[in-house]
Formats: structure tokens, sequence, C-alpha cells
């Protein structure tokens, strides 16, 4: 009988755990939490799961697991162990999955605190998404088309902080082999929102902040952000907000850009909101800059379909 | 407290995080597990070593470029090979440098480190995790397995203080011998979920720990600590401890923090695989607890020493 519900509990233990990893990955709930190279092994390990709990329910015990006929797995044989092990693994996963908000709250990002030097971000891709239209494409910054021409990146700020100016920016700031000048060059690679505006990231403009090709680029248009709100010390003054993602959402970093409204603001913490205004760039010395965006227009919107950025 | 602030929401979202992305490489490590137990004879896996004390604890701390396990996996496959008739201070060497040294780190570490000298940041790492590994593994040579390994983990190791005697013991239980493909399948199956499931519940319990930590502590009150190198080591060291991020991610995380010294950060490289607060937990599934805190304060001051006195010199050496 202790055998024969060590056996129940431990089998249900698996099939639960796969229940769990399965259940996000078909509801889409696993993008808020992973890196997207990470998202197809929770699937693949949530039927794993499955199936070895299937199997460890159905099938007889057919060989010892240790030497000599003295197994070490207490499980096996100790219902209460089985039990403990339900409880830690599956029970709190199960819980979460009704009572996580798959998002931090703002306790969360002022603990973590900001980003707002982009050499401190970790060499990701600004977005994993291709159906993603608020990033600059790299051909925009004059990356090389023969180089992972399906899933190109963009520069690295480990690129930016050495020194010398990443390739794909430096070519950015060339001029242009034939006639044009170089805003006419490159404004076709500005992503654009359907009102017409220029759709940028969080981490566009903190790119700008360190490369001056990118600050001539942006100064004088409409931009259109979209990101978290997160209020400033005057009511006219607050953050946009997105997480960046290196593994998992456990390893996220707020990334801010600070805005200015003309009026006081009034938007819930934390909540979804389009940023329309233009960038503005102070010299600090060094060949970088401070960014801050004047904001025109600010409405409250429903989450990109990346929440994270990577 | 200003520099707590505990909130459901963050611990749900960072503790799910946690367990999603590491599980399945829990599940990886249970499964190696399961198909050493079953399909692997005892003889094969002592037959490979010399019979050295010093050759044997050389090879063992490459054996995870053949069986490439991350700290999540390593304590089952360890238990494994201990009942297979691995030499205990082997084991302990290879389940301290297979986390760091195996393809998966080496690519990981690698690309994290792009536009910093990877190639040389991914070879200090690997040599440092596996220096530190066969010294601590010889360091336990002479220790007695039953004084450190817990009641029924290792039975093999703790019959024979000898290095390579164990190869001596039956190979297999009279039905291993017996079995059929398909009846070791299914056994590898079962073995692999037993196996998962006594290291997923040290897994889980760290993971919540790490999340609190993620989540409600003002991150700002650790920085000052980035401009002494000494500080800086072992409060990386401490980070990795805490943040208990997966090997195979964790040179992301770790090229992220710029503020502190290179050295620093490599600390955190070398120790964090080697040493965290999810591997507290599943290190005393296989040891007792006394010989577990020993080994994490042992790691901690020899890695701190070569981190913080050793490693500057060289990239000095390498220009920076």
């Amino acid at each position: 009988m202790r055998v024969w519900a060590a056996k129940f509990l431990n089998g249900i233990t698996l099939l639960g755990l796969g229940g769990v990893l399965i259940s996000f990955c078909l509801k889409g709930r696993i993008d808020q939490y992973l890196h997207p190279q990470f998202r197809p092994w929770v699937l693949i390990g949530g039927i794993a799961f499955c199936v070895a709990g299937t199997v460890y329910l159905m099938a007889k015990k057919s060989m010892d697991c240790c030497l000599d006929g003295e197994c070490v797995h207490t499980n096996r044989q100790n219902p209460w162990r089985a039990a403990t092990a339900f409880g830690v693994i599956v029970l709190p996963l199960a819980m979460g999955t009704f009572l996580s908000k798959d998002g931090y709250d703002k306790q969360a990002v002022l603990n973590r605190g900001f980003v707002q030097d982009v050499s401190k971000l970790p060499g990701r891709k600004i977005s994993g998404s291709p159906n993603s239209q608020q990033v600059i494409p790299p051909g925009a910054l004059g990356a090389d088309q023969d180089e992972r021409a399906s899933a190109p990146e963009p520069p690295l700020p480990q690129d930016t902080s050495s020194g010398a100016p990443p390739k794909a920016l430096a070519k950015a700031s060339e001029p242009p082999q034939t006639g044009g000048n170089a805003d006419d060059g490159s404004e076709q690679y500005l992503p654009r929102a359907p009102d017409g505006n220029v759709a940028l990231e969080v981490t566009d403009l903190l790119y700008g902040e360190n490369e001056e090709s990118l600050r001539k680029e942006f100064t004088g248009k409409t931009i259109e952000v979209i990101g978290q709100y997160l209020p400033g010390s005057k009511p006219n003054e607050f953050k946009i907000v997105r997480m960046l993602i290196v593994c998992c959402a456990a390893d996220a970093r707020p990334i801010a850009v600070p805005v200015q409204a003309q009026k006081t603001v009034s938007v819930a913490d934390m909540s979804w909101v389009k940023v329309i205004g233009t960038a503005e760039f102070q010299e600090s010395g060094g060949g970088k800059a401070k960014v801050t965006f004047k904001a025109a227009e600010i409405e409250p919107t429903d989450p990109p379909q990346d929440a994270m950025l990577y | 407290m200003s520099w707590f602030s505990f909130s459901w929401q963050n611990f749900w979202f960072s503790y799910l995080a946690l367990a999603f992305e590491g599980l399945p490489f829990v599940l990886v490590g249970a499964v190696v597990s399961g198909i050493i137990a079953a399909f692997v004879p005892s003889r094969m896996i002592t037959r490979f070593l010399p019979k050295n004390h010093l050759l044997a604890n050389l090879m063992s701390g490459l054996l995870g470029l053949i069986f490439p396990v991350c700290e999540c996996g390593i304590v089952p496959v360890v238990r494994r090979l201990l009942d297979k008739g691995l030499p205990f201070s082997c084991g302990v060497t290879y389940m301290l440098a297979s986390p760091i040294v195996n393809p998966l780190v080496i690519i990981s570490t690698y690309a994290a480190f792009r536009g910093q000298a990877p190639e040389w940041n991914t070879a200090i790492r690997l040599l440092s995790g596996y220096f530190v590994a066969v010294l601590v593994g010889l360091c336990v040579i002479k220790l007695n397995p039953a004084r450190v390994l817990r009641s029924g983990s290792g039975r093999a190791a703790l019959r024979k203080r000898s290095v390579l005697s164990i190869a001596l013991l039956p190979e297999a239980t009279p039905d291993n011998t017996s079995a059929t493909f398909i009846q070791r399948l299914i056994a590898a199956i079962q073995l692999a979920s037993e196996d998962f499931i006594d290291t997923a519940i040290y897994f889980m319990i760290g993971a919540a720990v790490a999340a609190v930590f993620n989540t409600a502590v003002d991150q700002k009150v650790i920085l000052p600590l980035a401009s002494n190198l000494v500080l800086s080591t072992a409060s990386m060291m401490g980070f990795s401890a805490i943040l208990t991020l997966c090997s195979t991610s964790d040179a992301f995380i770790a090229a992220t923090f710029v503020s502190f010294p290179v050295a620093a950060r490599m600390a955190f490289l070398v120790f964090g695989p080697v040493f965290d607060l999810k591997l507290f937990f599943l290190y005393s599934v296989l040891f007792r607890k006394r010989f577990v805190v020993l080994l994490g304060i042992g790691l901690f001051v020899l890695i701190g020493i070569i981190s913080a006195f050793v490693l500057p010199h060289l990239y000095a050496r390498l220009g920076g």
C-alpha cells in the first residue's frame, strides 16, 4: 500500500508538472517568462514529464535502480516523502499558474534599478519577433547583408563600449556611396507606426545616447514609443520602462527613458502607454548625450506582442 | 525596511521563470543519470580512468565534455556514478568541473563575452573551474566517504576507500544483466523520474529563495561594493550564490556587470556553478550537511584567492 501510494504520488507529480509546462506553452504565457531560445525546451520538457509520468504509473518495476537491491530513492517507498515532493514541486507551480500576473510591479523595477546606459545592456537582440515593427532594422545601421541575413542582430553594447564605434554604426555614419544626403539614405529604414510616426523602442533611444549618427536620425522627428509608465519626481515627469531579458524573467533588467510631458500625467503605475513626441539629446561629453523624451501625446495602449525585450 | 519589500506578484513571476528555465535542465541531468543506470555497465565507468590518483582526478575533471551536465542535473548523475563505482574523489572532481568544463558552457561563455576578449575569458573560466575541481578532488582523496556521504548515497564508494578498487565490485544485480532493451528503457525512465523528483525538490526551494532575493531586495544596497577588488570579488561570489543561475546561461548575466572588475566577474562565473543556494540544497541530497558547509566555505576561499590575487595579474599580462 505504501509503495502504491508513493508511486501514485510520484506519477501525479510528473504529470502535474508536465501539465503546467504544456499549459504555459499552449496559452502563450511562456513568452512573458523566457527568452525565445529557452521556450522550446519547456514544451519538450512538458511532454517528457507527461510521458515519464505515464510510464511511471503504468509500468511495473523493471529492474533494480541501485546496487545490491538497496534503493537510495526514498520516494519509491515513502508516501510522505512523495507527498512532500508533490507539495514542493507541483503545488507552487499550480498556484503560480493561477496567481501570477505574468509581469513585475513597480517595486521590483525600483529594486532592480534602471539601466539608462546602453553600454550596460547585454549583447542580445533588441527584439526576436519578426512581427515587431519597433526595431531599427540593422540595415538602417549599415549592417553587413551577408551576415545572418535572415536573423540579423543589432550592434552589441560591448562593441559600443570598446571605444571604437561598432562596425554597423560606423557604416551608418559614413556618407552614402551614391547621391543624396545621409538622411535620405537612412530615413527609409526607420520603422513607422500606422499613423506615420517613427516607431522606436526604448533601447533605440538609449543607443542614440552613445551614437551621434542615430541622434541625427531621431532629432526633429515625431517618434512613438510604447512602454510601461512609472511616475517621476514631478507631476509632469515620468519614465517609459521596458524589461530586458537575457535568459528568463528572473534576470530581467528595467531600461528606461525619462519623459517630460506638457501637463500632469495621471496613469496607473506600470500600465502600458504609447507616448508620442520628440527625442531631445543633451550632450554630456565624449561624444555621448543624455536623452529626454518630450511627450506631446500620451495614451493607454495594449501591451505589445513581446512585452519583454531580448 | 526600505531595502526589503516583498510582493507576491513579483515573487510568482520570478519564481516561475526560474522554474521554467531550470527544470528542463534538471530533467536532462536526470535522463543522463537514468541512461547511465540502465545501460552503462559499472566497469565502463572505471575502465578508462588511470589507476594513479592524480591522473584519475585530472581525467574526471574532463568527464563533463562527454557527459555535459549543468549544475542543476549534476547531483543525480554523480550519485549514479558513485553507485556505479566511480571513486569518491573522482566523483567530487566531476561534480565540480562538469558545470563549467562542458561544451554548452564553452559556447555560451564565448557568446556572452563577445567584444570582451571572449577567447581569453572563456579559457580562463574553464581553466579556473577545472583547476578548482581537481584541487578539491585531490583534497578529499584521503576522506572516508562514509563520513561525508549521506546514508544510502553512493554506497559503492562507501565500501572501499581505495581509488579504483571499486571496479572489483559485481557489475550489476542479476536482473540487471538479463534485462531486455525495452526493460532497460522503461527502467531508465523510472530511474530518471525518481532522480528528477529527488533533485527538483531542492531546486524548487533554491528557486524560491532566489526569487525573493531577486525581487524583494533593493539592488542599490549592493552596488557600492564594486569599487574594491576584494570586496567586489566576494560580493560577486555572493551574488552568484544567491542568484542561483544556470551555468549554461550565467555568463550572459556576468557580462552585464560591467561596473565590476573582470576578475570579480570571473569569480561569479567559477563560484556560482559549483556552489549556490540551490546547490546547497542539492548537495545535501548526496552529502552530509557539515561537509556541504565546509565545501562551500573552502570553495569560496579558494576561488576568492584565485580571482582577487591571481587573475588580476593574468589579465594585466593579457593587456587588461
